[in-house]
């Protein structure tokens, strides 16, 4: 009953219930749920109930279904945690006791009068669990390893599998399927916006060949011209954090840059420059003098002509 | 007040100017009109000073007072409309006009636009030192020149939008913003105020006192106080909404520029300080300035302009740290800025003539900057590409002169016959002879240092700095200001002091004098003597050049060691014979010791066993403006080209081992393209050379195509050749070099006399697999030379029959490129790069394509990329192309919406750069004229138009249409006009249709109808204008006719001869005349003065053509009786409110009404013989723009 198989095969059934065709394997689980549905019923009949929706059986029924299935988890865990392979009535017990249920109450309540008895379900052969990867040999114990130790177990638990090929390493085919890759994206990426805007076209017969996106004025071209692209400040970023150069990092950071405190400032990478910075300068920050930055005075009342 | 002789400064002036408060209080960004006050303290000189002459453009001036006292003036000026004449229309007229025009207002002989009349009351007040106080009001009103608005149209506050404002001018231009005394020699302290935006910022000259809101607080007033004297042309004005960076190195520093830019400017200016360092340092002298200011503006007139404490810059000049190319020419440009502060800003000159001593001085230690920041591999590399600069200037255009003296005498002797233009102005100059100006007076100051040493030339320096600074701080003597004027004369008298040499023949023959020399050099070694015999020639009979005497250094290197002989170039000594120090000894195996002590190890197989020299070297050092063609064997220049350390040797033997295309140079180049100490420089122009080889000797070539291994070897994976690293341009040396061989690649050409195949591919490559994602540089620069690559691969197609060009015909290879270039502008619209450098790229590529036929000829792509709103560089690189389209294609339409971009375009760099292009290539030549179909009387007229009065409010524009009018027509009258006698004899009307159909016929109606009216109001205008004004003297129709036939200039009264010696402007300034007093004055009271600028102004505004002229002909005159016929003039489309106001003063006129009558009768005697067809002829021309002037300059005909 706690056959793990049960579980899986449960939900299997579940999702793929509707499917027209049944394994073997799902025939058994279809029959054992059937079962618990009429178990179900039968307990709601034992109730007083004459009737019950569908979707109200199949409810209880799930619910059932769970808590068996939790009991035989349980109690399978309780026997291997004693390092055995087959639970025993204790196992089931000590479950049970664990999940709140009176043990006690069980004999008279399966004693009760007014229980139904319910026909076992049709037998059908526990399904043979498929081998799952028959993979090289199955190897037999050793010989300083007793017999009654339990078999090895199945080979593809431990070996190695290739499941998947070789990453190509080669760099001349990574840097090919990296440009073709680019190359492909720019191309299909202008293209798409050349179709959904505005194009221009160097032949006059023929407009969709070369697509050129129609350039557009800008109010402020300085902008986009001189501000680099997010794209390579995040690459500039990158390259920062991959490789450290001689420089630390903070100096190249964009991010720095775009600090207001012009004390901060101090990247001077591009070209070799014998600039110190002054040391004084960190303390000296807040004491600039410039006129600019002094507050702008309120108009004096008697206003200058 | 007496000047002493010494100072050598003797003001045109009859006052001293020494205080000048300007006072802006209202800059209305949307109407782009800016409002304000002058007031000007001013010392008389001379007692009864009645007349203030000022220079003042485009201001309109509401009131004028002398202290508190309303003062009557007048507004003339001359350079709003050059030629009021109009058949002339040929530039040897038109540029001694102009020249004319300028002195007429230039405030270096004593003039200006605007003459204001003292009050009565305050001529005799006797002592000379009576302060007088000038008040002028004035305001501007969408101003073309001087103060540049740019408004970004978008939404938002104009803070938001990024609205600024800036000054700008070609040299003295303050005029156009405010009315000063527009002189370099003028100096005097300031008090500046701008009241602006509470959201903006005003940046100006001088000390910010103190920034106060109004009572509002919606604006804020800028006070800033410049207590070193300084010249008016000094002065300028940024205001936007900047963001403000005070230099961390130097806290007096401020740095400006515009919104979000801060990240840029704060790498960008990371660096001034070294310069700042540098400067004081060399000249021992702290920066004159208390403070110091950097504005980045947008739609710059220039990269660089200087003004005292502060300098506005281009916005473009801004970069990231990731920007590599970009840096170095952004550090120049401060370095350049801030040695002008020196020499330009703090010191002054004293006259256009000096100017050559404060541009070579800041350029000088310009220079020196270079070679302490760039290394004396980039500085040498630097005087010789200037050198050969100039040289290649003079030799075509000839001479260009540092310091012309025009000794009273006028146009006969002018010192520059060569030229289309005047060298007697900044404002006549061609930019271009500027430019190449500025660069020789740089170079000359390098020969001076040759001459005196180093330390004394900073001494000189550093003395002229001293005596400034003391001036400057002298209050109130303003005597002693002058002192920070340099003048040629002061400049030699110190070095003379200083060095105790005499640098007189090497002025006489550098600064005197224009012209550079020519030398051909050739030798051949005598054995039996061992004596090398040098043979030194020179042209100095060709334009440009002149003839040398003096020392001449050469260089020779010989198997035992490299020896310098000083020679002397004589009269007619062209032989020189030098002895060898070594006899020919190949076979001991020792090393040769070079110029810088190294020894090295040479292969000598290749070199002439009989002689020991390995090369020869003319002039090393460059201390002589020469071009030298020197004659010596191919494996000298090898030898030279390897071994010589001096990347100036390099340089020429690469240049010098063109002519050689063997393997032995072959393998020369490519040693030196390996070698990795070699200056990057050199190498980059053996990369080229290269090429030239391998094309010259592509039959016998051997091996893959040039370079290909090479760039394989050095920048390509080891384990897949044909894929390039990934980018990584740490060192930059080697990025130069990697972003230069493929551009020369491309130039490869195999038999078929195509790009081979294998090249092409292999730069295809390149473009395939660049990657750039771990490098710290960005790499458009590279990419866009890699477009360049493709575009220098390109040959012309094969066409057959001019069949059309479509995209099935188009060629593989040519398919190719045209994928790479289209995903590269589309890319850039999504990732744009810096500077747009790639946009910049495909538009080169694709007109190269067009014109090699690949693709259908078309400008519709450029000129969408030529308009407002793109990038500049992408506009430049885009109007380009349609200049090269409108040469190739001879397309009058293209050629129409180039000029009236040159028009309409608000942003005066790209006006100034189209007409430059038009003239480096321009539709059609003097030569080519008769022939093109571009060629004929309305473009004739248009620029015309353009240069004699569309373009008064720029210098700089002005002069770049004088010098396409040149191009295009040359001196003479254009040919493609009617002859003016024909005019007279035909019936013109009738005769004109079929001389030149391109004549809108519409006008020529209007023009006809509006005729009666308008004759008449010319007519009497015309009187006026002989009696009156000198300058249109030149203008009235009896001078024209006699000079119909292209005269040289002169015999007539040319404006500028008539002006000094009869100032016959009904306002003599002197008061010499003090007789005519009461005739000069026009204007009696203030209102009528008032009412004359503003009217003059509103004529300003109207188009020219009479046909467009709004019909309001005069009421008061059209009743009147037509006038007699010969009355007509071709003064015919005056303007009707001239006749309005003519009317207004006629009780004026009442006594000059006699003279003009003895006028008229000889005018009509003239006149009547030739009759009414005349007349006709007149009107006739009259349609076209050139000859129909409406749009008179205000005269001073009231």
């Amino acid at each position: 009953m706690a056959d793990p198989a049960v579980v899986s095969g449960s939900l299997n059934s579940r999702s793929g219930g509707s499917k027209a065709v049944a394994g073997p394997a799902e025939n058994y689980v279809l029959a054992r749920r059937r079962t618990l549905q009429v178990v179900v019923s039968s307990l709601l009949t034992e109730n007083g109930y004459e009737s019950a929706e569908k979707a109200a059986v199949e409810s209880l029924t799930e619910m059932m279904q769970s808590y068996i299935t939790e009991i035989g988890r349980c109690a399978k865990a309780y026997c291997e945690h004693t390092a055995r392979i087959t639970p025993t009535l204790p196992d089931v017990v000590v479950t049970l006791i664990e999940m709140g249920f009176n043990v006690d109450t069980l004999p008279v309540y399966a004693k009760r009068s007014q229980r139904m008895v319910i026909t076992a379900p049709p037998i059908t052969n526990a399904p043979v669990v498929a081998k799952a990867l028959s993979t090289g040999q199955k190897r037999s114990h050793p010989s300083h390893i007793p017999s009654y130790f339990p078999e090895f177990p199945d080979p593809h638990t431990y070996i190695k599998t290739p499941t998947f090929r070789e990453p190509v390493s080669e760099y001349q085919v990574v840097r090919e399927k990296a440009a073709s890759q680019r190359r492909d994206v720019e191309r299909a990426l202008t293209r798409f916006m050349a179709k959904t805007g505005e194009t221009q076209s160097l032949f006059k017969d023929d407009l969709t060949t070369f697509p050129l996106i129609a350039p557009r004025p800008s109010t402020i071209p300085y902008l986009s011209a001189l501000l680099p692209s997010e794209l390579e400040l995040q690459a500039l970023e990158e390259t920062d954090s991959s490789e450290q150069d001689d420089q630390t990092d903070s100096e190249n950071n964009p991010n720095n840059i775009v600090s207001d405190d012009p004390g901060a400032d101090k990247e001077n990478s591009v070209l070799p420059s014998g600039g110190v910075v002054p040391t004084v300068k960190s303390s000296e920050e807040n004491v600039i003098d410039n006129p600019y930055l002094r507050p702008v005075k309120k108009p004096k009342v008697r206003r200058k002509k | 007040m007496n000047r002493k002789k010494d100072k050598g400064f003797e003001s045109p002036r009859p006052y001293k100017l020494t205080h000048q408060a300007v006072c802006i209080n209202n800059i209305n960004f949307q109407r782009k009109s800016v409002i304000g006050y002058v007031e000007l303290t001013i010392f008389p000189t001379v007692v009864n000073l009645n007349r203030i002459k000022l220079n003042s453009k485009q201001c309109r001036i509401y009131r004028v007072r002398v202290n508190d006292l309303e003062a009557p003036f007048i507004y003339n000026d001359p350079t709003l409309e050059v030629c009021h004449h109009e058949s002339k229309q040929n530039l040897n007229y038109f540029s001694s006009a102009y020249t004319a025009a300028v002195t007429a207002v230039d405030p270096d002989a004593g003039n200006g636009e605007l003459c204001i009349k003292v009050p009565s009351e305050l001529w005799k007040q006797g002592d000379e030192m009576k302060v007088l106080k000038v008040y002028i009001e004035f305001s501007l009103d969408q101003p073309k020149g001087g103060l540049h608005f740019v408004v970004p149209n978008v939404e938002g506050s104009m803070a938001e939008r990024g609205a600024h404002i800036f000054s700008f001018g070609n040299q003295n231009s303050t005029r156009f913003w405010f009315p000063c005394v527009d002189s370099y020699s003028e100096l005097c302290t300031w008090k500046l105020e701008f009241t602006v935006d509470a959201s903006m910022v005003a940046v100006s000259c001088g000390d910010l006192l103190e920034t106060v809101y109004t009572h509002d607080m919606r604006k804020k007033t800028f006070h800033y106080m410049l207590p070193i004297p300084t010249a008016a042309p000094n002065i300028s004005l940024a205001v936007g909404p900047f963001e403000i960076l005070v230099d961390p190195y130097m806290h007096e520093v401020t740095h400006f520029c515009l919104p979000q830019l801060l990240p840029l400017l704060k790498h960008s200016m990371s660096f001034l300080h070294e310069i700042f360092e540098f400067y004081e340092e060399i000249l021992t002298c702290r920066y004159p300035y208390a403070c110091f200011k950097t504005v980045f503006v947008d739609e710059a007139y220039m990269q660089v302009s200087a003004y005292a404490s502060m300098s506005i810059f281009s916005t473009n000049l801004l970069h990231s740290a990731m920007i590599i190319d970009q840096t170095p020419l952004t550090r120049r440009c401060l370095a350049q800025a801030l040695a002008q502060q020196f020499f330009g800003c703090f010191i002054s000159r004293m006259s256009w003539a000096d100017e050559w001593v404060l541009k070579g001085i800041s350029g000088y230690i310009y220079g020196l900057y270079l070679k302490k920041t760039f290394g004396v591999n980039e500085y040498r590399h630097w005087i010789k590409e200037e050198l050969d600069k100039i040289v290649e200037y003079e030799l075509k255009m000839g001479g260009v002169l540092l310091h012309p003296t025009f000794c009273g005498v006028k146009e006969k002797d002018n010192p520059t016959p060569h030229l289309h233009f005047s060298i007697k102005h900044p404002h006549t100059l061609s930019w271009e002879y500027y430019k190449m100006f500025q660069c020789k007076a740089h170079l000359v100051m390098r020969l001076i240092e040759n001459r005196i040493s180093m330390e004394f030339m900073l001494q000189v320096f550093n003395k002229l700095l001293s005596l400034a600074s003391t001036a400057s701080s002298q209050k109130y003597q303003s005597h002693m200001w002058s002192q920070m004027l340099v003048s040629t004369s002061s400049f030699l008298k110190s070095i003379s002091n200083v060095s105790g040499k005499d640098i007189g023949p090497l002025i006489k023959q550098w600064v005197d004098q224009s012209a550079v020399v020519k030398f051909y050099g050739s030798f051949a070694f005598n054995r039996k003597r061992n004596v090398l015999e040098l043979e030194i020639r020179q042209d100095y009979t060709s334009s440009g050049t002149q003839k040398y005497v003096g020392p001449i250094k050469v260089t020779v290197q010989e198997l035992d060691g490299s020896f310098n002989h000083t020679l002397q170039i004589e009269e007619n000594s062209l032989k020189h014979d030098i002895p060898c120090h070594s006899k020919s000894r190949r076979n001991k195996k020792k090393k040769i010791p070079l110029m810088n002590g190294e020894e090295v190890d040479m292969d000598l197989s290749a070199m002439d066993a009989d002689s020991p020299l390995l090369w020869i070297r003319i002039d090393p050092d460059m201390s002589i403006l020469r071009k030298v063609e020197f004659e010596q064997a191919d494996f000298m220049w090898q030898y030279q080209l390897r071994y010589e350390r001096d990347v100036v040797a390099q340089v020429e033997a690469i240049s010098a081992l063109e002519r050689y295309p063997t393997p032995a140079s072959r393998l020369a180049l490519t040693d030196i393209l390996e070698q990795e100490q070699c200056f990057y420089r050199v190498r980059i122009q053996a990369c080229f050379c290269l090429a030239k080889i391998a094309n010259a000797m592509v039959s016998t070539w051997t091996g893959p195509p040039a370079m290909k291994s090479l760039f394989t070897r050095m920048f390509c994976c080891k384990t897949c050749p044909n894929i390039v690293k990934t980018n990584n341009f740490i060192n930059f040396q080697s990025y130069f070099l990697q972003k230069t061989m493929p551009v020369a690649m491309a130039l490869l050409r195999d038999v078929q006399n195509l790009c081979p195949k294998e090249v092409l591919n292999f730069i295809l490559d390149l473009i395939k697999y660049n990657d750039n994602r771990k490098n710290k540089f960005s790499d458009n620069y590279y990419r866009a030379e890699l477009i360049d690559a493709l575009t220098n691969s390109l040959t012309p197609a094969i066409s057959i029959s001019n069949e059309v060009r479509t995209v099935d015909n188009l060629n593989a290879d040519v398919r190719l490129i045209l994928e790479e270039i289209t995903r590269f502008l589309n890319m850039e619209k999504l990732l744009p790069s810096y500077r747009n450098t790639i946009t910049v790229s495909c538009l080169r590529a694709v007109r190269m394509l067009q014109k090699n036929g690949h693709i259908p000829s078309d400008p519709g792509l450029f000129k969408s990329y030529a308009e407002y709103g793109h990038f500049v560089d992408v506009r430049v690189a885009a109007l380009e192309a349609v200049v090269d389209y409108t040469r190739v294609d001879r397309s009058s339409e293209d050629l129409q919406w180039l000029l009236d971009m040159v028009h309409n375009d608000p942003t005066h760099y790209i006006r100034h750069k189209i007409l430059s292009m038009l003239c480096k290539n321009p539709p059609f030549t003097k030569a080519e004229a008769a022939d093109s179909s571009l060629c004929n009387e309305a473009l004739v007229d248009q620029l015309w138009k353009l240069m004699n009065s569309g373009t008064s409010q720029d210098w700089r524009l002005r002069c770049d249409a004088v010098n396409l009018y040149y191009t295009l027509f040359g001196l003479m009258r254009p040919s493609c006009l009617p002859l003016p006698e024909l005019g007279l004899v035909l019936n013109l009307k009738e005769k004109k249709a079929v001389l030149n159909p391109t004549i809108k016929p519409e006008s020529g109606s209007a023009g006809a109808d509006l005729t009666p009216g308008m004759g008449f109001q010319a007519s009497m205008k015309e009187e006026l204008l002989i009696l009156e004004t000198p300058i249109s003297t030149v203008a009235t129709p009896n001078q024209g006719l006699k000079r119909k036939l292209d005269t040289p200039l002169g015999s007539p009264p040319e404006p500028g001869q008539v002006l000094p010696d009869e100032p016959s402007s009904k306002v003599p300034l002197k008061s010499r005349y003090p007789t005519q007093d009461e005739e000069d004055i026009d204007m009696d009271t203030v209102h009528d003065s008032q009412a004359f600028i503003y009217h003059q102004l509103n004529m300003l505004e109207r188009p020219s053509t009479p046909g467009k002229e709004p019909p309001s002909v005069e009421p008061v005159l059209l009743p009147m009786p037509a006038m007699p016929l010969p009355m007509f003039s071709k003064e015919s489309s005056g303007s009707s409110k001239h006749g309005e106001h003519q009317h207004h003063h006629h009780h004026h006129e009442h006594k000059k009404k006699k003279k003009k009558h003895k006028h008229k009768h000889k005018h009509k005697h003239k006149h009547e013989s030739k009759d009414k067809e005349k007349e006709r002829d007149a009107r006739g021309f009259s349609n076209s723009p050139a000859s129909g002037h409406s749009l008179r300059s205000p005269s001073l005909s009231d």
